[in-house]
């Protein structure tokens, strides 16, 4: 059985070898190719040899076609990508500085096209062509609340989105939106199975439940009522979802949640009750310093809480680079042996 | 009287009804309510009561912290003029985002939450040296040095709080320095601390508060 296939099978409750294995990597095809991170990810080719490779070297299941996160400002005309030789790349402009921006503010007719899409573009199609129909490949979709965060930063986003001019709010959410649904549609275009829909203000981790059911949710709806359920995976950028699970379920009908390392996966997974797929993501973090038995307890625990009942996932968030290999190693191990399934 | 209105003023941050909050302080104030008793026994008391809430299980949104720390800072910020005699700060502190790191929401936060129970903070910034913040702490005679990352990298960098410390010991300014840091990685990792070199760390900016305060006593007090 294929990678994909597994997946389908996992998202569906159908039969299969054993749960699906996410794994992460980024930041770590630099260092696979030897080179910086500047000219990694100026080259859709650097990027979709990395991610094959990197697949291949450790044996589990996904693909990426996202470079990095603050990628999508440069749909919008942000010039400046802050690099560093040890973490991700990170939103260095501003293009939205005060709130007098917004009416100014043109985001792209149609991403497909767009040159900020031509290196995702040539991913995508490499990804496709050595691996297409055999190994998911995943998209990022930044959804339309949390897009205005990488256009203006969290302490100008967040101050407006509470407190600011509801037309000005409104007409940035607007715009918003239609870069997502045009981004959706661009990623499927090039090939994409998955599109992670990513919206930590989806989260009561960021804001209070009134204000999610108020808010939150109306964009939630219309963004996946726009884009479309086909393998669209709800999650809140490693903020909690189970809090929210239920509603989002039944409002959107959307096929799988990832879930926040902070969420209790068992519970997760009796909230969702069998009604999508429930994907659990390894803490990374403590992951850079733990010793690889540790790793693989934590495995076996995660495992253990999501497996039973089927339509379950194991993953990683974005995995930071100073994890080490063997934790790499002993986590795709742990994840294929306690996630065998006798199919 | 007062009782009422530190009820309503934490019910309305509770509910991010800011114009609630404020609407409350003004009413109270024109009922004859010092400013002293704003800031101590509705601001203060307020504070501590959110830390209660922060704590527990679900805590409380981001937009709650955000939203307590602005308006509580603001009504102290307005309040201080008016005081009788000038009040006593309760400890100094420098804060800023670690090297390479340009989030800036959290450090906000936390400063609120530390000027509205009258600790004085300096902001350096975002993106701020070691050997910045330990020079700032000296000139501006602090407690406590607080830095702030979003990021793994940044957390754990040798610029960093790691940095931080690493000048403190070569300096023998241990005993009366002491450093506390926070941020997402540490929210994940809650041995990460450790791992930088920190005397402390805080979950939430409201949790940052006492941690803040204990800390300024162990450095022999303001
Ligand atoms: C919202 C969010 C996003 C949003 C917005 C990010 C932003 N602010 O710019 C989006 C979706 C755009 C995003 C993108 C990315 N993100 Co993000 N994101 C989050 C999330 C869900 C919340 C972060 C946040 O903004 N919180 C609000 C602030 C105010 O909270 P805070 O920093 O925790 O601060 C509070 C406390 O920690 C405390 N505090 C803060 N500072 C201090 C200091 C002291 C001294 C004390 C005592 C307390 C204290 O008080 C504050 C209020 O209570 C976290 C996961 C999580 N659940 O925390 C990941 C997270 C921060 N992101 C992460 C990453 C990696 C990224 C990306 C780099 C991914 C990528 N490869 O591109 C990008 C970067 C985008 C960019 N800037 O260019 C990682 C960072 C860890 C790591 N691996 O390095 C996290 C932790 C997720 C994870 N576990 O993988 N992200």
């Amino acid at each position: 059985m294929n990678a994909l296939a597994r997946l389908h099978a996992a998202m569906e409750g159908t039969p299969a070898d054993r749960i699906p294995v996410f794994c992460n990597l980024l930041d770590q095809g630099a260092r696979l190719l030897g080179i910086g991170p500047r000219e990694y990810y100026a080259s859709g080719e650097h990027v979709a040899e990395a991610q094959l490779r990197m697949r291949e070297k450790y044996g589990y299941d996904n693909l990426w076609g996202l470079f990095y996160v603050g990628r999508e400002a440069e749909f919008f005309g942000c010039r400046e990508m802050v690099y560093a030789e040890d973490g991700p790349p990170n939103v260095g402009h501003m293009v939205i500085r005060t709130v007098e921006d917004v009416p100014r503010l043109e985001p792209p007719a149609d991403v497909l096209s767009h040159p900020a899409f031509e290196q995702p573009r040539k991913c995508f199609d490499i990804l496709r062509r050595e691996a297409g129909g055999r190994f998911p490949i995943c998209a990022y979709v930044t959804a339309t609340m949390t897009l205005p965060v990488l256009l203006m930063g969290m302490e100008r986003w967040l101050p407006l989105l509470l407190t600011g001019p509801r037309t000005l709010r409104d007409e940035l959410l607007a715009k918003c939106h239609d870069f997502f649904v045009s981004q959706v549609r661009a990623c499927r275009a090039a090939g994409a199975d998955v599109i992670v829909y990513s919206n930590p203000f989806g989260s009561t981790d960021l804001v209070p439940m009134s204000f999610f059911r108020e808010q939150s949710l109306p964009w939630i709806e219309r963004d996946i009522e726009a884009a479309g359920r086909a393998g669209l995976v709800y999650y809140g950028g490693a903020a909690r979802v189970n809090p929210v699970i239920e509603t989002v379920l039944e409002r959107t009908r959307v096929e799988a949640f990832y879930l926040s390392p902070l969420d209790d996966v068992a519970e997760g997974r009796a909230r969702i009750a069998g009604r999508a797929l429930c994907c659990a993501a390894l803490n990374d973090i403590p992951m850079i310093d733990w010793a690889p038995a540790q790793v693989e307890q934590e495995v076996k625990r995660l495992v253990e809480a999501g497996k039973p009942g089927g339509r379950f996932l194991f993953g990683t968030l974005l995995m930071p680079l100073a994890i080490p290999e063997v934790n790499i190693r002993a986590l795709v191990a742990a994840a294929c042996r306690y996630g065998a399934l006798d199919a | 009287m007062i009782q009422h209105l530190a009820t309503g003023f934490a019910e309305a941050i509770v509910d991010t009804d800011g114009d609630k909050a404020l609407q409350l302080v003004r009413q109270a104030l024109a009922a004859g309510v010092s400013p002293e008793q704003v800031v101590f026994e509705v601001v203060v008391p307020c504070m501590d009561h959110l830390c209660g809430l922060a704590a527990s299980d679900g805590g409380l949104s981001v937009a709650q912290h955000f939203l307590a720390a602005q308006i509580s800072s603001d009504v102290v910020d307005a309040m201080l003029p008016r005081f009788r005699r000038a009040p006593q700060v309760a400890g100094r502190v420098v804060i800023g985002t670690a090297v390479g790191d340009f989030h800036a929401l959290g450090k906000r936060i936390v400063s609120g939450c530390l000027s509205a129970h009258m600790i004085e903070v300096t902001d350096l910034g975002m993106n701020v040296p070691a050997e910045r913040f330990v020079e700032q702490a000296l000139a501006r005679d602090a407690q406590v040095i607080a830095v702030s990352s979003m990021m793994v990298h940044t957390a754990r960098g040798e610029h960093g709080c790691r940095g931080v410390r690493r000048i403190l010991r070569e300096r023998r300014l241990e005993q009366q320095l002491k450093v506390v840091v926070g941020g997402a990685p540490y929210r994940f990792d809650e041995r990460l601390f450790e791992v930088v070199e920190a005397d402390a760390w805080a979950r939430s900016a409201i949790e940052a508060v006492p941690v803040v305060v204990r800390l300024v006593g162990e450095a022999g007090g303001p």
